[in-house]
């Protein structure tokens, strides 16, 4: 078979077409709102396990959980805690307050959220975890120096809790960054990109239109663009674990 | 011990109220976050009809219509030819009778369980085996453009893996290896070379040199140092790579549906489908998920310890 070369037509295409870029405002809704929650309440978590209350080790170990399960096989079941009347999801929503009856993954404005919702929940734990691994790190004598200083609470926080967890939750919103914008399996079998292309997230797009519109020169090129972005992405994080392991 | 040292007065101890405070905030999250897990469990072994019920139930009367249904393929019959049979001989064959059907074979569950484990494991011990060696080289020898190779194997980790299937997809019709075991071992050997390269090169590291250099000096060749020395030192960090690489290859989904179908379709891209009458079997589904998700829950517990170093390639040690 003779190869016909178009040169670089298909990127031509990929950064004109209007579905593409409909497509990355997707992406970055979730990966914006994902990081934000998880980061928010992962922080959260781990200053409360901080505490070292009695049997927080054992909480920590049922806390976890979820982030080592499948997410496709999650996301599966996912669906049915979000199905409109048997679903467990919209029963709490509505004893809490009565929306009435609506559908999580079926309604425009509400699939993007019920991808984030799960997300959130599979991997807030690893926020934490990092976290907890950051305030560890923290050794008592800057708190009791701060404490002979007659720093109070809030300031102690500000200057050394603070600057010496950030690396540690910067690590991890990189790499749950990188994880999130290829995100696949979860979203696949939670929404499969719908309604229409609402929730089609950048690998969803690849996968629809590389296996079922059979676009082979298309999706190369566009998995190309994809993996050019993540390796940029990749580089930050490499460079970033390099100098946490100097430490 | 820190129970103990609650009654001193030190002004870096959190004060009991606050404790208290935070023990409630994280168990109320625990609770919560637990609560998806509970309903896997609990509908799985919920009848089909108490599954989807308004408002849903929490818990109902027990039944093993899920488990039946998830194991056997069954056919619905007509009353008059269900009275000529004889009675249900066994307890499942009971329960599919009660629901007006009869038991036509087992279904393809237990294979795609098989193939599950199959290439689990075959993965697992091929990238332990490849990682645990390049892991000894990356850590002991001088290897020009080391930071690249490293960062190189760690790039297929960061590779969209529906971005690599599809050249993978083209060339492993071409070589025959679609919906093949060995295509699937291959594949996630490859994938998960880059943990365990990365989290083992971290467990040798933190093997002092001096061991093996001492076992030199006493004439042990490098081979038998690497096998008397280092293998046993860092068996703890092998076996943890172990179960991560196979947690990740017992999860893995994306390469798994869209390069097997039949033969050697695994569990993930398999548990989706499961359908029953009117659509998905969610007593089926719930059961095998409780099935598939038991194992990882059982490593998890197991790994609390190195969980972290596991998921950040071992850029965190604790």
């Amino acid at each position: 078979m003779e190869i016909a070369w178009v040169g670089l037509k298909w990127y031509r295409k990929i950064f004109s077409d209007e579905d593409v870029w409909l497509n990355l405002q997707a992406t970055s809704h979730f990966l914006f709102w994902t990081i934000f929650f998880q980061g928010l309440l992962g922080l959260t978590l781990a200053l409360l396990l901080n505490k070292k209350f009695k049997g927080h080790e054992t909480l920590t170990t049922f806390v976890v959980l979820p982030m080592m399960l499948s997410p496709a096989v999650v996301g599966v079941f996912w669906k049915y805690i979000y199905q409109p009347q048997a679903g467990l999801f919209n029963y709490f929503v509505n004893a809490i307050h009565n929306f009435g009856e609506f559908t999580m993954i079926g309604d425009v404005s509400l699939a993007p959220w019920s991808i984030i919702i799960v997300d959130t929940w599979m991997w807030t734990p690893f926020v934490m975890l990092m976290c907890l691994a950051g305030l560890r790190s923290i050794p008592d004598y800057l708190y009791e120096a701060a404490e002979v200083d007659r720093a109070n609470k809030w300031q102690q926080f500000i200057h050394i809790t603070l600057p010496s967890v950030l690396p540690f939750l910067m690590l991890a919103v990189l790499l749950r960054g990188i994880e999130n914008f290829k995100m696949f399996d979860l979203v696949n079998e939670l929404t499969g990109g719908g309604p229409g292309s609402i929730t089609e997230l950048a690998s969803i797009h690849l996968k629809r239109a590389a296996f079922e519109k059979w676009r082979t020169g298309y999706s190369s090129a566009f998995a190309v663009v994809l993996f050019v972005a993540v390796l940029g992405a990749g580089n930050i994080y490499v460079k970033f674990l390099n100098k946490m392991k100097e430490k | 011990m820190a129970a103990t040292l609650d009654t001193t007065k030190s002004p870096l101890a959190p004060s009991v109220t606050s404790r208290r405070i935070a023990a409630f905030l994280i168990i109320l999250y625990a609770t919560i976050s637990f609560i998806p897990m509970v309903l896997i469990v609990s509908t799985a072994f919920k009848s089909v009809s108490d599954a989807i019920s308004y408002p849903p139930k929490i818990l109902a009367e027990p039944s093993l219509e899920g488990f039946v249904n998830l194991f056997t393929q069954r056919t619905r019959q007509s009353a008059e030819y269900l009275e000529t049979l004889p009675p249900p001989k066994t307890w499942y064959e009971e329960i599919v009778r009660k629901r007006k059907m009869v038991i036509a074979g087992p279904s393809r569950f237990f294979h795609r369980f098989v193939n599950s484990m199959v290439i689990g494991f075959g993965a697992t011990f091929f990238s332990v085996f490849f990682g645990t060696i390049a892991a000894y080289a990356f850590s002991r020898f001088r290897i020009p453009l080391k930071d690249d190779l490293l960062f190189f194997v760690l790039s297929t980790r960061m590779f969209p893996p529906i971005a690599a299937a599809v050249p993978i997809f083209l060339m492993y019709r071409k070589l025959g290896l679609s919906d093949s075991h060995l295509g699937m071992i291959m594949l996630y050997t490859v994938v998960n070379l880059s943990l365990s390269v990365w989290l083992l090169k971290g467990f040798i590291d933190e093997i002092p040199k001096e061991y093996e250099e001492a076992a030199m000096v006493d004439g042990y060749s490098r081979m038998s140092a690497f096998f008397k020395i280092i293998l046993p030192q860092a068996a703890t960090g092998i076996a943890a790579t172990a179960i991560f690489c196979l947690i990740f290859a017992w999860n893995e989904y994306a390469f798994a549906i869209l390069l097997t179908f039949r033969e050697a379709q695994t569990l993930p891209p398999f548990i989706p489908t499961i359908i029953g009458e009117g659509g998905l079997d969610w007593p089926a589904i719930s059961a095998a998920t409780m099935i598939f998700l038991l194992p990882v829950v059982v490593f998890t517990i197991i790994l609390r310890k190195h969980l972290l170093r596991g998921i950040t390639f071992g850029a965190v040690k604790r």
